[in-house]
């Protein structure tokens, strides 16, 4: 690694260059959660039902966030399946992710040779085709009369007649898995590429057969891009509604993303959607940090 | 190469001590923060009671100085711009082409999921919309909030077209405010090829949402009390605006089975979920399914469709409004709209595309079938006036009573 | 074992099998859906023959004669186009200072950022909606709209710049300053004409990945959106998609598709023409990858 030293000359042009940066941050993403604590701890107005932010820390109310915590668990927990379901169907789908992921990206980074840049290129594609197109693409084929189920019926052999999209978690499962595995594989993809081949051919040449080499050497070295991938992966996945929504328009696969969707303009119950999006937010920040750390070691490992 | 251990130590990332560190410079500055932002007024923007209107209790709404009609004899502006807040294909197209070739007007449409989120946008203040249509569940709150403009009599001649009890309904005596849009019932629906026994000859037509054999297979309304007044409605409670704890407890308990016994969807695209077979069965309003036909695929009959009301007319009946709303930018355009609408032949134009009847004198629900507005076999589809006298009205609700109605539907919502 | 199983060195079929399968059940539902756009029924399960009915051809409901979609779809490009304006030189400067500068400010900068990075869109999406719809007075310039859209599409995009950035610093090093110093230049100068040429490739690609990310957002410009004029095709879809979609559907997100392709063949060309001197044993589509 270069060395790190200030170049000589004036300094005051590293601050100047990132303030600008700095200041739409604060104000544009660190006040905006303090708006919503404002709201959570605030007023709710009589007739409309709106929420009326309460600024002064001193004059904030707990209720509305008492109310959520307390409807989690417990004899009135409304709320726990859906932050349990969530918790479950984001598991499986980064862990189907991963087992998607992985091997195309080892393929891509060591197989691939000549074709390396076009398998790139069809790798690279989802990321630039929208989100809801691809969702649309999916409601399509799933839906009772559509590709998936003609299929299955091999052209009139059987009748397969599956309500796909009527509340399945498998189908919203899915679904997030087919959204969200191209964020796993590029940064998959550039950690398995850094790998030396020559330290996979020793172990090779030193009669570790496939599997070994793999687990000894291979997995060992791609763990900082797993933890990685899985984290870009994880936990935007956290925040989604609308798979959900356009997969399963029940209320039996909601997520918590669905809670805060349906409460946020719902008179009287903005502040809980606030609440929900600081449980949220927690949530996130741990991983956070160990990404942070995961970044440093591996900075400090790649040097 | 590694960096000397100095410059590591230097480097260290988040360290717990700056974390905390931030946040205390983040409390600290909380206060001068708050004292900064205080002056942007967040005072409440109401107060004072809510007044709900019913059939028992008609109400006629102040006019209130600082929100006065509009003055009488303007013309809309040429080239100007209309803007609409309504549900999805609740309007035809042809229709607001006309309108706009005639006026010189442009028509912008937006559109809401449901009435809960449209009413916290347009309160936001942030959104000039011009008209809006609610059901009479929100007149009270907007017009204490002064969301509305008051109606100019003079731009509206055409409300002698409609049903004579419409020119002074018990939610807005003396039409202040508002004018009628369509009126509807809220019934089953369902297709005769995915159920195959006739629905209308249960002794409880709604026990059916309730039955294992269609679960996965059925669909109720994505609105609050429309759904769960259903719920009351099997049980025969006919007050559509309870506060009875006892009966709030009865609808959470069948509510939450409902989810468990047959997984409904929960949407407002009937019209076209049920032509194209994706569901058997749904909870269903009355324009949607006249409107449903438009959608059934090429060489579908629309035999196949049924819509069950109660004979006895006591299921829901409802109708929605059109409003003029104070924050828009072109009222005159928007007097000349709700005058444009309430046309006879407009009427009948927008009714044969969007499927709900409007209370036009010209329109009679006993001939809609022989009119062609509707085929036989939704005949109940039709609106009868005596429906407004013995039906059920989904009312507003006191705020509470309104907060607990809203915490059962989010407990439903979050899927239990 | 058999010689073909044991043998190391053997091409990897399973491998290649999976990976083919990946491609295919990746990127052919999206084709099957370009393909229903050219479908000349309402249907977009049944395919009835071939036409451009829902492009041009269908007087109120195909893409050049509705308004409401073609005002989308030119809605997403002025909010590709202006987000990508505003958060290429903000995030690469910001990058720049952050990369130089120590203290326990910038640390924090850098830790937002990468928050911003990860954090699920709802979340800022929901903040940002309650800023707006609480926090009125004159002096608040965001409204429900493109400027709402445009304020939080840029905090959102600004960690791709931030680390793309950066991490082509990481690798470029300081030495070329040091030596454009040492033979006279200021720091400004230095910075002006040795370090931005050589970052030019990575501030394309983010160039490139802001706009392609920005124009299929949704769950920011959904809730940050005004009237049905800001309304931008991810919108639409998801409206659409759950009431009475037509095959328009499929032709709106076809064009949006065919314009992000556009935008990454340019930005794939450009890049490939910015490194054409490099001596890196990648060229291509890995380079740009893997600026990415």
């Amino acid at each position: 690694m270069a060395d790190r030293s200030t170049p000589r000359g004036s300094r005051w042009i590293w601050p100047a260059l990132a303030m600008p940066g700095i200041i739409w941050v604060t104000l544009l993403f660190v006040l905006p959660l303090y708006v919503v604590m404002a709201i959570l701890f605030g007023q709710i107005d009589p007739i409309l039902r709106r929420p009326v932010p309460v600024w002064n820390p001193v004059k904030w109310n707990i209720i509305q966030f008492k109310y959520v915590l307390e409807h989690i668990v417990g004899s009135q927990g409304y709320f726990g399946p859906a932050l349990l379901r969530t918790a479950v169907y984001v598991a499986v789908a980064s862990a189907l992710c991963l087992l998607i992921a992985y091997p195309v990206a080892y393929y891509t980074a060591r197989f691939a040779g000549r074709r390396k840049g076009l398998l790139l290129a069809l790798l690279i594609a989802p990321f630039w085709i929208s989100y809801m197109m691809r969702m649309l693409a999916w409601i399509n084929l799933l839906q009772n009369d559509g590709l998936l189920n003609r299929t299955l019926s091999l052209g009139g052999l059987l009748d397969v007649h599956v309500n796909w999209l009527s509340g399945h978690a498998g189908t919203v499962i899915l679904g997030l898995t087919y959204g969200y595995v191209p964020y796993m594989i590029l940064p998959l993809f550039a950690g398995l590429d850094r790998i030396p081949v020559s330290t996979l051919e020793a172990a090779r040449d030193l009669g570790a057969n496939r599997f070994e080499a793999f687990r000894r050497v291979t997995w060992p070295l791609s763990r900082q891009a797993v933890i990685t991938s899985m984290l870009l992966t994880c936990l935007p996945m956290l925040g989604d509604y609308f798979t959900n929504d356009l997969l399963s328009g029940s209320p039996q696969t909601s997520m918590i993303g669905n809670l805060i969707n349906t409460s946020v303009l719902t008179p009287g119950q903005t502040g809980q959607a606030g609440a929900f999006v600081m449980i949220v937010l927690i949530v996130s920040i741990v991983p956070m940090l160990l990404y942070v750390r995961a970044n440093r070691e591996g900075e400090a490992m790649r040097s | 190469m590694t960096p000397p251990p100095a410059r590591r130590r230097s480097r260290a990332q988040l360290s717990r001590r700056s974390l905390l560190a931030r946040g205390l410079v983040l409390g600290a500055s909380a206060p001068t923060l708050s004292a900064l932002l205080s002056a942007c007024g967040t005072q409440l923007y109401t107060s004072g009671n809510l007044v709900i209107a019913s059939p028992s209790h008609p109400v006629r709404w102040p006019v209130h100085q600082d929100n006065p009609a509009i003055e009488s004899g303007l013309k809309p502006q040429a080239g100007s711009t209309l803007r609409l807040y309504s549900y999805s294909d609740y309007i035809n197209p042809q229709v607001v082409k006309n309108f706009e070739k005639t006026y010189d007007v442009n028509i912008e449409i937006s559109t809401f999921n449901d009435t809960d989120e449209a009413l916290a946008k347009i309160a936001s203040g942030d959104l000039s919309y011009d008209i809006y249509n609610p059901s009479y569940d929100q007149i009270g709150k907007m017009v204490a909030a002064k969301l509305l403009r008051p109606l100019n009599h003079d731009y509206i001649p055409n409300i002698d077209n409609l049903w004579p009890n419409f020119t002074d309904p018990w939610y807005d005596q003396g039409w202040e405010y508002s004018v009628p849009y369509t009126v509807y019932t809220t019934g089953i629906g369902w297709r005769t090829d995915q159920v195959s026994e006739d629905i209308a000859q249960r002794d409880n037509p709604y026990d059916v949402f309730w039955d294992p054999q269609y679960a996965g297979k059925l669909e109720v309304i994505d609105d609050w009390h429309t759904a769960m007044d259903m719920v009351l409605l099997r049980n025969h409670i006919y007050d559509a605006n309870t506060a009875k704890s006892a009966d709030l407890d009865l609808l959470r308990a069948q509510l939450m089975d409902l989810l468990q016994v047959t997984r409904p969807k929960v949407t407002i695209t009937m019209y076209n979920d049920l032509p194209s077979g994706q569901i058997g069965l749904c909870q269903m309003w009355s324009g949607d399914v006249i409107n449903s036909i438009y959608y059934l695929p090429k060489g579908q009959s629309p035999d196949i469709l049924r819509y069950w009301f109660p004979a006895d007319g006591r299921g829901m009946v409802d109708n929605d409004l059109i409003v003029c709303l104070s924050g828009g930018s072109n009222p005159v355009a928007a007097h000349t709209f709700i005058n444009y609408m309430l046309d006879a032949d407009v009427a009948a134009l927008n009714f044969s595309y969007v499927g709900y009847q409007p209370p036009q004198k010209s329109i009679n629900p006993k001939t809609l079938v022989a009119q062609g507005y509707a085929p036989p076999n939704l005949a109940t589809a039709a609106v009868l006036p005596r429906y407004f006298d013995e039906g059920v009205h989904l009312l507003e609700l006191p705020p509470t009573v309104d907060g607990q109605w809203h915490e059962i539907w989010q407990e439903f919502k979050a899927g239990g | 074992m058999s010689g073909w199983w044991g043998n190391p060195w053997r091409r990897p079929r399973v491998l290649l099998g999976f990976t083919a399968l990946y491609v295919v059940w990746s990127l052919l539902p999206v084709l099957i859906a370009v393909m229903f756009s050219f479908n000349s029924g309402r249907s977009r399960t049944v395919w009835q023959g071939f036409s451009m009915r829902w492009y041009y051809g269908d007087p109120l409901r195909s893409v050049w004669h509705d308004p409401s979609l073609h005002t989308a779809l030119f809605h997403t490009f002025r909010l590709g186009i202006l987000a990508t304006l505003i958060t290429v030189p903000l995030g690469v400067a910001m990058a720049l200072g952050l990369d130089r500068w120590h203290g326990r400010l910038p640390q924090g900068a850098n830790f937002a950022v990468l928050l911003s990075f990860v954090l699920p869109e709802t979340l800022l999406a929901v903040a940002l909606l309650f800023v707006v719809t609480t926090v009125s007075g004159s002096w608040q310039p965001l409204h429900l709209g493109i400027s709402g859209q445009v304020a939080g599409l840029v905090t959102y995009q600004l960690s791709y710049p931030v680390v793309i950035v950066r991490s082509r610093l990481l690798t470029i090093g300081a030495q070329y300053e040091e030596a454009a110093v040492d033979l006279g230049a200021s720091q400004f100068g230095a910075v002006r004409r040795v370090l931005m040429p050589m970052l030019v490739p990575a501030i394309f690609a983010s160039a490139v990945l802001v706009f392609a990310d920005v124009i299929d957002d949704f769950v920011i410009v959904r809730y940050l959106s005004g009237d049905s004029s800001t309304e931008p095709v991810s919108v639409k879809i998801y409206n659409s998609a759950r009431g009475a979609p037509t095959p328009a559907l499929n032709a709106l997100a076809s064009l949006v598709l065919v314009a992000s392709i556009g935008v990454i063949i340019v930005g794939y060309l450009a890049h490939r023409y910015f490194t054409r001197g490099e001596d890196t044993h990648k060229r291509g589509i890995e380079a740009f990858a893997s600026e990415l």
